[in-house]
């Protein structure tokens, strides 16, 4: 679901989601290599001067992928089935919105490590398995907390 | 840089669990080099050392070895010794807790987690849990199990929320079953693989699968709690319980109890559902815990398993669709949609109340939650599509209207899922009629809201209370999605475009006659269309057509094909998006939605300028000549137009495309274009082969089409095997472009021996065949004059069509190999062409010695020939009758002959007249006397050519490959086909699309790794083999499946092995040996996929079924049969006649094992020495045996190597 990889010169964040046929951890060993330097590549090759944020989309086969910067913070999403650009754009949405939040401002690699535990702590409540889980950010932050996710 | 990165990282990790303050300032003490390695960690390749489950502590330590940093193995050791220190946990809570400041290890953290979890109960404890050790911990990949005890012991007595929602997600890292392979959901720093080291330890190490049981006690106790104030950590523990691994039978049953308990608790209660309650809060307490445990035991529900024959599971979803919480409204509807594929009927039924206007269904269109609406529209989908209701047209449509109501939403992921699912498009297994009936759908039917859509406050449905066409509103929507800026929205609308693109395709070929595009779309014909009374009710069309004297405002005069033309306008300008992978996607669109009658300039020019961009990946380049290829399966009639396309590919790009994509392409429509087309195509394909060579440097910016592009070395060398490719397929298939073959040829065999000179010769020939006298022109001039592989290949293209074609082209050919060989003729012929300025070499061609056989297997077949007619004459004058003796010799003769034919091509042994069609007779007259049938002569040479090829052409066994392919080819095509059965059967090519398709969608993300990451180097020998695999396929049987699909282009390597691994072997061999063209069955569409994976393998199984030679004996005669080509047949010609007679009397052969033999494989048998077993058949060096008990392996029956068994 989610991979920390040291990356020059960006952090490389990556969820997997729609997987189904490996439920647990989205792709299998073998492929995670693949995955890696193709996508790698693929960030080396557009992300160089992309903005903040700035949605990129990718494809291959019927796997999509949608990546983009977020400070220091190389974010890629790669789904399939009903996960597709669109799916995956909204998924991109909510992460990079939660970690925002939680860095306060587009993290650099020191705040994003810092608050490497929380980050993990809100994938969680957002990728569940490999299927999209939650997106309201209030609730996900709740969920975090231990709060029921609609308070009384 | 790098460094840097590594450093922050190792700060968070080695940074002190001591005071707080510390937790930002230590950085100093990181080292900065025990950083770096490992980052170098997480970047290498550490898997080996993770994954094997059964690798020992040695192994593991052998693998840090190997990593150049000192430090990282350090690092490993401490991580090893922390696995074992946390064994004992008395010893570590010995040690003081504050002990130095130093960079803190995994051992440490985990220390740190048993030590706090005896204290938790003190806020400083908490404090250093929450903010230094848990976090730290999740930057490693996975967390031991033996931490488990502590994590459960903080999970009972700490209270501090922040340290349990901790604690909840390291159980469920435990317990997810990734920790036993080494690699989890964390990623980060690679751990070892846990279960192994504790294996090791032989003090009792703490496996996952000690701990496993109790965590689940604990969490399921908790998941089970009723206490209100304890659901939010209800859900916790629910949430993970399920990363538990689901193929444990038992922790399923317990999962599915505990969440079935909950709902039972919470699911039944009257819902009362007030409006405006989604997403707010409001409401009592008691509704909201209810809403919250429902979302829980829903998203749990929702990661186990489906359980399809269960009404409760059924039961329990539909329920769910009226919950309160969205999140949970998804869910249900997925579980829902996701059931429904399997039993549409059970589903409708139990959905029966819910979606009636006003039902919970209707509700969900305005549900904020885009998933839930996806889920909705593939459900409806999938239940207004379903044979099983065709009883219940009241249901279907309701669904359906529940669909259409879905392209008004706002959310473009929901609007395109419609479209999608309108469209026919669900997922991989779709048919070319339901794709078709999806674009009648689009184009013919109408929205109409129901009239009780009272409640929907969207300002827009006042204007589309009037039933709209549905293509109205798609196009719309559609043509403002273009005009997005944001990339996944152009993509998706892109691919939207070209999924209408594919629709329309099947529309068209499936033969809707009324898709009359430029009627109007307000004025449908009444006509509905009978073949598709299964597929739509209409419904609401009729009901809409009723109300829809239609809005005049809107132009009443918009046709589809207006509509159409105006969206395409837009999706052209759209390859101006900057995004490699936008503009892929519209070129594909844009390649789908194209007609056979259009004209295609813009397109072409479109693609030329595109190509031109080095920012092309090759892999989605291969990709569009995928489309291309698949778009002219859907469309066989835009043969040429693809072929064009693909030309620029060819010309523009040589050095990103696969060179056996391509031919499969040619290939492809060379078959399917029928029989006017086949000459336009192979001109098409040739057309390569008129390419100046590429000029280096040339200036770059807009070149023309024609102009190659290959600047740099790297391309013009994929060029020159693109032309490679192009003069093999040439030789390969003029004949059959040209129907031109020597035993079917028309021509009475006397004219052949008419000395006409050369020039008549020509004229003569290209009068009559044109396609095969431009053929041979295009290949002549490459022998002169292209570089010497060029020139190698087309001298054998050549051969083989001299081989297979009657006068006067035979003649032709061999006459001008004959020049060649003495290069002679150059002069005259290379001012034709640019040289490439390589030496030619003394001979003129350099070609002599690669020549000489090919000409010495013409000189003896006109040798023969005279002969023959001598003896004809001579019999004729004396009036004498042929002897038998005399007609043996001429049977010899001409068994010879074939074999030797058969080294350089393929030919239909049967069919093939070496001695001319007035051989024929004769020859008719020995076999009937002598009761040989004509299609079992001696195992097919191409066997053989192997290595015949290997030492003619030293560098290059590929036209030995070749050989097998064309086994295949001609096979086909001169047995059974004529010249264009194939495409003369009901719509092959309608098939082919829905393999495609079907293809298509089982990409799994493994495939794309051989174009991505490091593509091989498509060896020229690869080449062929895969051309090989793929064209048996294609032309083999029209029924052939996934040979487009992207999978196919994967390693040779592989798809050999794989298919010779999983070869079903029996099915295969136990068709009766008929002979080989006849029989285009259903049965051998099957085989021959794997029949094809090999030539030699498909040499041997093609002429004789049942008992090729031996092993042995086809080795013999291949060195003979090289040393000495006319003597060798003695011997085959008896090897011929004896296999006939055993094939004829079909005995079983037994054998007898000479030496041990261990199955190395599935399909493998093991042998004891002296074995008494029955040899079924012979394949590639392999025996298929049968015993009569089953062995050491236990089994009956399975392959051995042939040199173990004796035969009797």
């Amino acid at each position: 679901m989610l991979r920390l990889r040291l990356q020059w010169p960006r952090l490389f964040f990556l969820t997997f989601l729609g997987f189904h046929s490996c439920r647990f951890n989205g792709v299998p060993a073998e492929e995670r290599l693949h995955w890696r330097s193709f996508l790698v590549k693929l960030g080396a090759d557009n992300l160089k001067h992309a903005k903040n944020e700035e949605l990129f989309v990718a494809s291959h086969k019927s796997v999509y992928i949608v990546y983009t910067v977020l400070g220091d913070i190389c974010l890629y999403v790669v789904g399939k089935d009903e996960y597709d650009e669109l799916a995956l754009a909204e998924a991109i949405f909510v992460i990079t919105g939660s970690i925002k939040d939680i860095c306060k401002k587009p993290p650099t690699e020191r705040t994003f490590l810092d608050k490497y535990g929380k980050i993990c702590l809100t994938l969680d409540e957002i990728v569940w398995k490999g299927i999209l889980e939650n997106t309201d950010k209030e609730r996900i932050k709740r969920l975090v907390r231990l709060k029921p996710p609609t308070e009384f | 840089m790098a460094d840097s990165s590594g450093t922050t990282l190792m700060d968070l990790i080695t940074a002190d669990p001591g005071p707080a303050s510390s937790a930002s300032g230590s950085t100093a003490n990181a080292t900065p080099s025990s950083a770096t390695a490992s980052a170098a960690a997480s970047q290498s390749p550490s898997v080996p050392m993770t994954t094997t489950s059964s690798s020992s502590l040695g192994k593991t330590i052998l693998g840090e070895k190997k990593s150049k940093r000192a430090t990282l193995m350090q690092i490993q050791n401490e991580t090893i010794s922390a696995a074992k220190a946390a064994l004992q946990p008395m010893k570590t809570n010995i040690m003081p807790q504050k002990q130095k400041k130093k960079p803190v290890s995994y051992s440490q953290l985990a220390r740190s987690i048993h030590e706090l979890a005896a204290t938790s109960d003190q806020k400083s404890s908490q404090k250093q849990l929450v903010h230094h050790v848990f976090p730290k911990l999740a930057v490693y990949n996975s967390v031991d199990p033996s931490l488990a005890p502590s994590l459960l012991m903080l999970n009972q007595q700490c209270e501090d929320r922040t340290v349990l929602r901790y604690v909840y997600y390291y159980l469920a890292r435990i317990l997810s079953d990734n920790g036993a392979q080494g690699l989890s959901t964390g990623g980060g720093i690679p751990t070892p693989n846990w279960d192994a080291l504790a294996d090791i330890d032989a003090v009792g190490g703490v496996t996952r699968a000690d701990v496993v049981p109790r965590i689940i006690e604990q969490l399921s106790a908790e998941a089970s709690n009723v206490d209100t104030e304890f659901h939010a950590r209800r859900l916790q523990a629910l949430k993970a319980l399920t990363y538990a691994p689901s193929s444990n039978s038992d922790i399923l049953a317990r999962l599915y109890e505990i969440v079935f308990g909950i709902l039972d608790k919470v699911a039944d209660t009257p819902q009362k559902r007030k409006k405006g309650v989604f997403g707010t809060k409001g409401g009592d307490k008691e509704s909201i815990i209810r809403s919250n445990l429902q979302y829980g035991a829903l998203s749990a529900l929702r990661r186990l398993p489906l359980d399809p024959g269960n009404p409760v599971f059924l039961h329990r979803a539909v329920q769910g669709v009226s919950f309160a919480d969205p999140i949970a409204v998804r869910h249900a509807l997925e579980i829902i949609s996701e059931l429904a594929m399997k039993d549409p009927y059970a589903v409708a039924m139990a959905l029966g109340k819910v979606v009636v206007p006003g039902g919970a269904l209707q509700d969900v269109l305005h549900l904020h939650d885009v998933l839930a609406r996806v889920a909705l529209a593939r459900l409806c989908h999938t239940v207004s599509r379903a044979r099983a209701l065709d009883e219940r047209p009241d249901i279907k449509s309701q669904f359906n209207s529940l669909l259409y109501q879905l392209l008004l939403d706002p959310s473009e992921r929901v609007c395109f899922e419609a479209v999608l699912c309108i469209l026919g498009k669900y997922d991989s297994t779709e048919r070319t009629e339901e794709r078709a009936a999806g674009w009648y759908r689009l184009t013919r039917e109408m929205l109409k809201l129901p009239e009780n859509d009272s409640k929907s406050s969207k300002d827009k449905s006042q204007k589309t209370r009037r039933p709209q066409p549905l293509i109205k509103l798609v196009m719309r929507r559609l043509e403002s999605s273009f005009r997005s800026f944001s990339r996944p929205v152009l993509h998706a609308a892109a691919r939207v475009v070209q999924e209408m693109g594919k629709s329309r395709a099947a529309a068209f070929s499936v033969g809707l006659t009324d898709i009359d595009e430029g009627v109007s779309i307000n004025e449908f014909a009444d006509v509905f269309d009978h073949c598709f009374t299964s597929f739509v009710p209409l419904l609401l069309m009729i009901g809409a057509r009723k109300a829809s004297s239609m809005s005049g405002s809107t132009g009443s005069k918009e046709t589809i094909a207006s509509l159409l033309a105006s969206l395409m306008e837009v999706v052209r300008t759209t390859v101006a998006c900057e995004c490699v992978y936008v503009r892929a996607m519209v070129i594909k669109a844009l390649i789908w939605m194209q007609l056979p009658y259009e004209s295609f300039d813009e397109l072409e020019s479109i693609i030329t300028s595109e190509l031109s961009d080095p920012a092309w990946p090759a892999a989605l380049l291969n990709d569009i000549l995928l489309t291309l290829h698949a778009r002219f399966k859907a469309t066989p009639d835009m043969a040429v137009t693809l072929l064009e396309i693909a030309r620029i590919f060819a010309t523009k790009v040589p050095g990103k495309i696969d060179a056996d994509v391509l031919q499969l392409l040619w290939k492809t429509c060379l078959v399917g274009a029928g029989p006017n087309g086949k000459h336009t195509a192979l001109e098409a394909v040739t057309i390569v082969l008129d390419l100046p060579p590429p000029q280096p440097g040339s200036p770059s910016g807009v070149t023309p089409v024609d102009r190659v592009s290959a600047s740099d070395p790297k391309s013009a060398l994929a060029l020159q095997k693109l032309v490679q490719a192009a003069v093999w397929f040439l030789g390969e298939n003029a004949n059959y472009a040209a129907s031109e073959y020597a035993w079917e040829s028309a021509t009475p065999p006397g004219t052949a021996l008419m000395m006409l000179d050369a020039d008549k010769m020509v004229a003569a020939a290209s009068s009559r065949n044109p396609t095969l006298a431009g053929a041979l022109t295009r290949l002549q001039r490459c022998a002169f004059s292209g570089s010497w592989e060029v020139r190698i290949v087309a001298a054998q293209a050549l051969t083989t069509m001299a081989i297979r074609s009657g006068e006067p082209y035979r003649l032709q050919i061999y006459e001008f190999l004959n020049a060649l060989a003495q290069g002679g003729v150059q002069s005259q012929l290379s001012e034709m062409h640019l040289s490439n300025g390589e030496d030619q070499g003394a001979s003129g061609t350099g070609l002599g010695v690669l020549i000489s056989p090919m000409i010495k297997v013409l000189d003896e077949m006109y040798r023969a020939q005279d002969e023959l007619i001598k003896d004809i004459r001579n019999h004729d004058n004396t009036n004498k009758e042929w002897t038998d003796d005399e007609l043996k010799k001429l049977y010899e003769t001409n068994e010879k002959l074939l074999d030797i034919v058969s080294l350089f091509c393929y030919v239909p042994r049967a069919k093939y007249l070496p001695l001319g069609p007035i051989s024929a007779k004769l020859i008719d007259v020995y076999r009937t006397k002598h009761n040989i049938t004509a299609s079992t002569g001696l195992s097919d040479p191409a066997v053989i050519a192997t290595g015949i090829s290997d030492l003619v052409y030293e560098s290059k066994p590929a036209p030995a490959e070749s050989d097998g392919l064309d086994d295949d080819l001609v096979n086909a095509w001169a047995a059974n086909l004529g010249d264009d059965g194939l495409m003369g059967k009901s719509a092959p090519a309608m098939s082919r699309v829905n393999e495609f398709l079907a293809g298509m969608g089982t990409d799994a993300p493994d495939v794309d790794e051989e174009n991505i990451v490091s593509r091989p180097s498509v060896g020229y020998d690869d080449m062929w083999a895969k051309t090989l695999l793929e064209s048996s396929e294609l032309e083999e049987d029209a029924r052939s499946s996934g040979s487009s699909s992207p999978d196919s282009i994967g390693s040779v390597e592989t798809s050999i092995s794989s298919h010779f691994g999983g070869m079903n072997y029996p099915s295969l061999f136990s068709s009766k040996p008929t002979s080989y063209g006849t029989s285009q069955t259903s049965e051998r569409s099957g085989g021959n996929r794997y029949g094809s994976s090999s030539s030699i393998y498909e040499g041997a199984s093609s002429p004789i079924r049942e008992e090729p030679p031996s092993y042995a004996s086809s080795v013999m005669q291949r060195h003979d049969s090289f040393e000495n080509p006319m003597a060798a047949p003695e011997s085959s010609s008896f090897e011929s006649e004896d296999e006939s007679r055993r094939n004829t009397s079909g005995n079983p052969q037994f054998g007898s094992a000479l030496y041990d033999f261990t199955a190395g494989g599935d399909d493998e048998l093991s042998l004891t020495s002296g074995e008494e077993v029955e040899i079924e058949y012979e394949v590639d060096g392999w025996f298929y045996v049968k015993k009569k008990r089953p062995g050491r392996d236990g089994k009956l029956a399975g392959l051995v190597p042939v040199l173990y068994v004796k035969p009797r």
